[in-house]
């Protein structure tokens, strides 16, 4: 295959630097990946120059650096209880969890599996639902006026509310856990579902048409690929939301083996270790952002062949 | 024989009874031959597109009747009767080029290799090999179209419905692509209904050539090409050619006119 004629050159001017054009020359994934790197080294300095400037005093033995540093002010935020520094957090990783105990690192990625777990099928779930909902309203003004109030209504109950009345039906488990998980899911996929279905224009569909397709054909060979960009955006959005989700239907369900679990052991002993909880919420952050990638990759490889927005 | 397209006072009202409402065709009649090669030509906004539109029943007409292979037009379309060629390229972004000739024939369950054989033949005639693999976003507006008759050839439809095909392309592609398209159309004995804004190549190609005018749209004059039905580049030479062309646009004057 001739390569000659293929991508379009990104526009590059005189006045763009080195970096700029190397930038552009990126995948969007990789761009995306790394924007979240350099996002999560400035938060690093932000935590840790509040610390600097406002917090309890720096010991020689209590930070790598080995300095003694007085902090000018005495912020109550910046206390070692309130915000640990971030080597205490990731030395709570290694240590023992509870007395004789395994190291907290391996609670935490047993607890991450097994939340990961009922938030990937919460996200299969809500996604699907989410997904048949927009393709139905999508084929019908009647049931879309019908019951998009209903879908709309839902989102305004809290999750809070719904998770325990979920339990008394379903029973505390997986599968309780799930459709909470998937209750925070579906909603943005039937949005974005909907109006993607709906986006495809006027000679795309009069081809089909003088076809003769019928819709089933045209849901699958127009609408459907037409619509995955604004699908996918909505399933990133659900990926980290079915995570919350989880987090969320543990609580009530008194499921102790999900990170939900480990938040609150942790919290009831937050004086004694403030580390651990901590250590607890940047797993939960990056079980979120694992799974926003993983969808990301999968939108990647799916849409790579798309035109490139200019 | 019946006419492959007959057209019976069709009138055409966009958007009727409200205050945006147009008069796009008023009471046209044309009857098109098996094996003729008729080009509409017109004044942007004349309702060419529109008459195209009505042939394939994309829209139904707001009177008169439309007959295609003697059957009513929306009978026609479920029978495929016809390929067509819309004014934008239409092309799926997601689909290789290869893929979106092959559309068509996926639709009807044509097996995969001979989709796929059936495609690189249509690609060869358009001189767009090696082009199967790219994506449609990665062609120039030409190739697009060309691509989109390639996808309307591949069906071999008896009728082709051509909205300005060759509008996107430079004189000598579009010279090359008007001697392709007359050398199928003499040896494969289609119908072809073909919209264009260019008298040159409405002449070189057609056995007939109808002028219509705007507002509303209407044919004010048909004009018998009465050149032989082998067409090449000495044809573009003759006299006969040259006083064709001239009466084209003298009726094309008048038309835009208002006469
Ligand atoms: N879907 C529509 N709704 C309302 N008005 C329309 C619609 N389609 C076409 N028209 C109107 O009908 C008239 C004829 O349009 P049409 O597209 O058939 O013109 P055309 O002869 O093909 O023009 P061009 O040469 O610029 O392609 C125009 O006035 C246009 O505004
Ligand atoms: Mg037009």
């Amino acid at each position: 295959m001739s390569e000659t004629l293929t991508l379009p050159a990104p526009i590059i001017t005189e006045k763009q630097g080195r970096f700029s054009r190397w930038w552009h020359g990126r995948s969007r994934f990789a761009r995306q990946t790394i924007s979240l790197i350099v996002i999560l080294l400035l938060l690093a300095f932000a935590w840790e120059g509040l610390k600097f400037i406002g917090g309890d005093p720096w010991r020689p033995a209590n930070n790598p650096f080995g300095i003694e540093h007085n902090p000018p002010f005495r912020f109550k935020i910046a206390s070692d209880l309130n915000l640990p520094h971030l080597w205490k957090i990731f030395e709570a990783f290694g240590r023992e969890s509870r007395r004789n105990g395994p190291p907290l690192i391996q609670v935490l990625a047993g607890a991450a599996v097994f939340t990961f777990r009922e938030a990937f099928l919460g996200f299969a779930i809500g996604g699907l639902l989410g997904f048949s909902l927009g393709a139905i309203f999508a084929h019908s003004r009647v049931l879309e006026r019908g019951f998009m109030p209903y879908v709309v209504a839902s989102q305004t109950v809290p999750i809070l509310a719904i998770a325990p009345m979920v339990i008394i039906w379903l029973k505390a488990g997986w599968l309780s856990v799930a459709i909470i998980a998937a209750y925070l899911t579906f909603f943005p996929v039937t949005i974005n579902t909907l109006r993607g279905l709906r986006s495809v224009e006027g000679t795309a569909v009069e081809l089909m048409h003088s076809y003769a397709a019928s819709t089933w054909t045209m849901m699958w060979k127009l609408r459907f690929p037409a619509a995955l960009p604004l699908i996918f955006t909505a399933l990133k959005i659900s990926a980290t939301a079915s995570v919350v989700g989880a987090i969320i239907g543990e609580l009530p369900s008194g499921i102790r083996d999900g990170l939900g679990g480990a938040i609150l052991n942790f919290n009831s002993y937050y004086i004694s270790g403030p580390e651990r909880l901590w250590a607890t919420i940047l797993i939960t952050a990056f079980v979120g952002i694992f799974f926003y990638l993983l969808v990301s990759l999968v939108e990647y490889l799916i849409l790579r062949n798309r035109r490139r927005p200019e | 024989m019946p006419p492959t397209v007959s057209i019976q006072n069709v009138s055409k009202v966009f958007n009727p009874g409200e205050t945006n409402q147009v008069l796009a065709l008023k009471e046209i009649n044309l009857d098109i031959l098996p094996g003729e090669f008729v080009s509409i030509i017109g004044p942007s906004g004349c309702g060419k597109s529109t008459l195209l539109r009505l042939i394939g029943d994309l829209i139904p007409p707001s009177s008169g009747a439309v007959l295609v292979n003697g059957k009513p037009a929306p009978q026609a379309r479920l029978d495929q009767d016809y390929g067509m060629v819309f004014q934008a390229a239409t092309l799926y972004e997601w689909r290789t080029v290869s893929k979106n000739v092959q559309l068509p024939l996926e639709l009807q369950s044509v097996p995969k290799a001979e989709r796929e054989s059936r495609a690189r033949e249509m690609l060869a005639l358009v001189e767009l090999s090696g082009f199967e693999n790219h994506h449609p976003w990665q062609l120039s507006g030409g190739m697009q179209q060309r691509v989109a008759i390639a996808r309307a050839l591949v069906m071999r439809p008896q009728l082709l419905l051509m909205d300005e095909p060759f509008g996107a392309l430079d004189e000598m592609t579009r010279e090359r692509m008007n001697q392709e398209l007359h050398t199928i159309w003499e040896q494969t004995n289609k119908t072809a209904v073909f919209i264009t804004h260019s008298i040159a190549e409405a002449v070189f190609l057609s056995t007939r050539v109808v002028v219509m005018s705007v507002r509303p749209g209407r044919i004010t004059q048909v004009i018998d090409i009465d050149l032989p039905r082998h067409r090449d580049v000495d044809t573009r030479e003759t006299t006969r050619y040259f006083e064709l062309v001239n009466l084209v646009r003298e009726a094309l004057r008048r038309a835009e006119a208002g006469l």
